[in-house]
């Protein structure tokens, strides 16, 4: 077990390690994702403060626009990452036509798939602090309410997302492209998750969609806890039904992702993209 | 080998591999590759393309210690053979088994024994240098770091990858690439090693010294077996103790180089040039022993032209006849058939059944 644990670290550094200097090959790409934080951050900031006190009481974690863009926009990319990081790593790996080199190695495809990711995972974690400290550096953006509790929401919610990038990266395996997952989740999640404005706005049709997707009920639980200081008693209804969607989630996409795996080695088709 | 044939020394020598463990078992594969959604195009009634036979019915064993050579056309199922003994593919029937372990119940271990080499020029990350390719892919073998190291240091130097050890994978030139692919295969020292034209964008010399390794890595102790993939027959008659020829998906022969060869030819022609003897006493000593000589003039030099049966032991008899005579051996050639010959005819072989099923 320990030994076991051991071997997966290093092949979890050993991943990293790799998409850094990979990363790092590219220099101006890491500085020029920072610069573009920033702008947005600006361009939050004077965009809110048209809004601000004009926004309707009944959306109160909108009061402060800025805020709760600040919050939105890197979550979501959070959330985002932990879906699409997991397809993409296979789909690079098909690309760049290293896919058969790794997996003559004892490494299992989904562990390879967990590695792969880590390494974005950690970008966005960069990149999401560079949205709060540019937000606390230059416009005094502050939070209230337990990081913890929306650490956990954070957690949650990527794992649930997690989960559909698996049957996303199922997806890859066998249909190579045309995911249709990436095409519900990427743009529908941006617009119907309540990252650019409240979900009530939808409507009732618009609405059913905002409920389907597990980020609106991350997003809100995030807002809830760090704008409106919200405790876990209070915000025990999103949390819980992002672990629904975790409990059912989690096992369908194993399942589905070792079909389609064992599908694409009878197929011969693993390595194509 | 005075008294043992030529024929002789490899049958002994195949018999001698056949004591050893078997490392790769194959027994009964196929491998069909269907058209993808054809059951849904069936039920449309749309038009459906016809599946691809990449292997029938392959079936032969690989001796520890043994180079095995796979020869046939592209496209015949080499590639196909190799991948599924490397796990990467399973096969529609038949089983394949690394040291009894079955590649697909037991692929975790499987993977463990065994090394790819593919001459795929794509298969390390071209942003990165050779030795932290070589690094990386030590490290997801699971080595820690310093053994990794060292391990990637000593195939950088075995290898002569020293120069370009510290350069951008995609900067290398292919035969520096293909190296980079065998030391990769080497990481974890394995037991066998699946070469996919190992040679192919080397240098006569630098080919040379991959297959003085192959070589040594087979008589190694403990030995590597090594399934060679390769379009080079030199090369495969100078390392394989057996060869299979594949045509379309199936085993058309298996047999030593030598064995293979005097399938198709049993007689070689024999090239004398003697000096010091006349024409028509040599025409004598050679009838003694062999028919109808042919013979040429030129100058000093007569040339001797005759056949005989591969590895027959009159040829030191008829040397020893023109040495009597005062006739002085200037050169002697020997012209047997080629393993080329043997692909040839199989391949005609194939076609022919193929065309007449």
């Amino acid at each position: 077990m320990i030994r076991s644990a051991l071997i997966f670290l290093r092949r979890l550094r050993a991943f990293v390690i790799r998409d850094y200097r990979l990363a790092v090959s590219y220099k101006l790409d890491f500085f020029m994702r920072i610069f573009s934080v920033l702008i947005m951050v600006i361009s939050f900031y004077f965009v809110s403060r048209m809004l601000v006190g004009q926004v309707n009481s009944a959306f109160p974690e909108w009061e402060n626009p800025f805020l709760t863009w600040l919050t939105g926009f890197p979550f979501l990319s959070y959330f985002l990452t932990g879906f699409s990081s997991l397809a993409n790593a296979i789909r690079e790996e098909q690309k760049q036509g290293t896919l058969e080199s790794v997996l003559i190695t004892p490494i299992n495809i989904p562990t390879m798939i967990v590695c792969s990711s880590a390494w974005d995972l950690i970008q966005v974690t960069i990149t999401s602090f560079c949205y709060f400290f540019f937000g606390w550096i230059f416009f005094d953006a502050h939070f209230k309410g337990s990081f913890l509790l929306a650490i956990l929401f954070l957690v949650v919610t990527t794992l649930v997302l997690g989960c559909l990038g698996i049957l996303s990266a199922s997806f890859a395996m066998v249909f190579k492209r045309g995911d249709p997952f990436a095409i519900l989740l990427g743009t529908g999640s941006a617009l119907f998750s309540g990252v650019l404005f409240p979900t009530q706005l939808l409507g009732k049709e618009f609405g059913i969609l905002s409920r389907l997707l597990p980020t609106t009920y991350g997003l809100d639980g995030i807002r809830r806890v760090l704008i409106m200081g919200e405790g876990l008693y209070q915000v025990r209804e999103p949390l819980l039904i992002l672990f629904s969607f975790l409990v059912v989630l989690l096992p369908f996409s194993l399942w589905i992702f070792d079909r389609a795996v064992q599908r694409a080695k009878r197929d011969g088709s693993l390595v194509q993209f | 080998m005075t008294e043992a044939t030529v024929e002789g020394h490899y049958a002994t020598r195949e018999r001698e591999i056949d004591t050893r463990p078997v490392a790769i078992s194959i027994e009964g594969l196929s491998k069909l590759y269907v058209p993808p959604f054809s059951r849904v195009r069936k039920a449309f009634g749309r038009p459906v393309k016809a599946p691809v036979t990449a292997l029938q019915n392959v079936s032969f064993d690989v001796h520890a210690g043994e180079v095995f050579g796979l020869l046939g056309r592209n496209g015949a199922g080499k590639t196909t053979l190799t991948k599924i003994v490397a796990t990467l593919i399973q096969p529609t029937n038949g089983r394949v088994s690394v040291y009894s372990l079955d590649t697909i119940t037991n692929e975790k271990q499987v993977k463990s024994l065994i090394g790819l080499a593919t001459a795929e020029e794509r298969s390390s990350y071209w942003r990165l240098t050779a030795e932290e390719n070589l690094v990386f892919f030590a490290r997801i073998y699971g080595m820690g770091d310093r053994p990794a190291k060292t391990r990637v240091s000593e195939l950088i130097e075995q290898l002569e990858l020293t120069e370009a050890a510290r350069r951008r994978f995609g900067e290398l030139s292919t035969g520096n690439k293909q190296r980079v692919a065998v030391a990769r295969a080497l990481l974890m020292n394995p037991p066998i090693l699946l070469l996919d034209e190992p040679t192919r964008s080397l240098d006569p010399l630098a080919a040379a010294r991959m297959r003085t390794l192959i070589a040594a890595l087979a008589s190694a102790s403990p030995p590597v077996t090594v399934l060679l993939t390769s379009h080079n027959l030199t090369e495969v008659e100078e390392l394989c103790s057996r060869v299979a020829v594949i045509s379309r998906g199936s085993i058309r022969a298996i047999g030593s180089p030598l064995g293979l060869r005097s399938t198709e030819q049993s007689d070689e022609a024999v090239t004398l040039i003697i000096q010091g003897l006349e024409l028509a006493k040599l025409n004598n000593c050679i009838l003694e022993i062999y028919d109808n000589p042919e013979m040429s003039v030129d100058g000093l030099n007569v040339t001797v032209t005759f056949k005989r049966q591969s590895g027959d032991q009159m040829l030191d008899l008829a040397i020893r006849t023109i040495h009597r005579a005062g006739g002085r051996i200037i050169s002697i050639e020997i012209r047997t058939g080629k393993l080329l010959d043997v692909l040839e005819r199989l391949e005609t072989e194939t076609e022919t059944e193929g065309a007449m099923s």
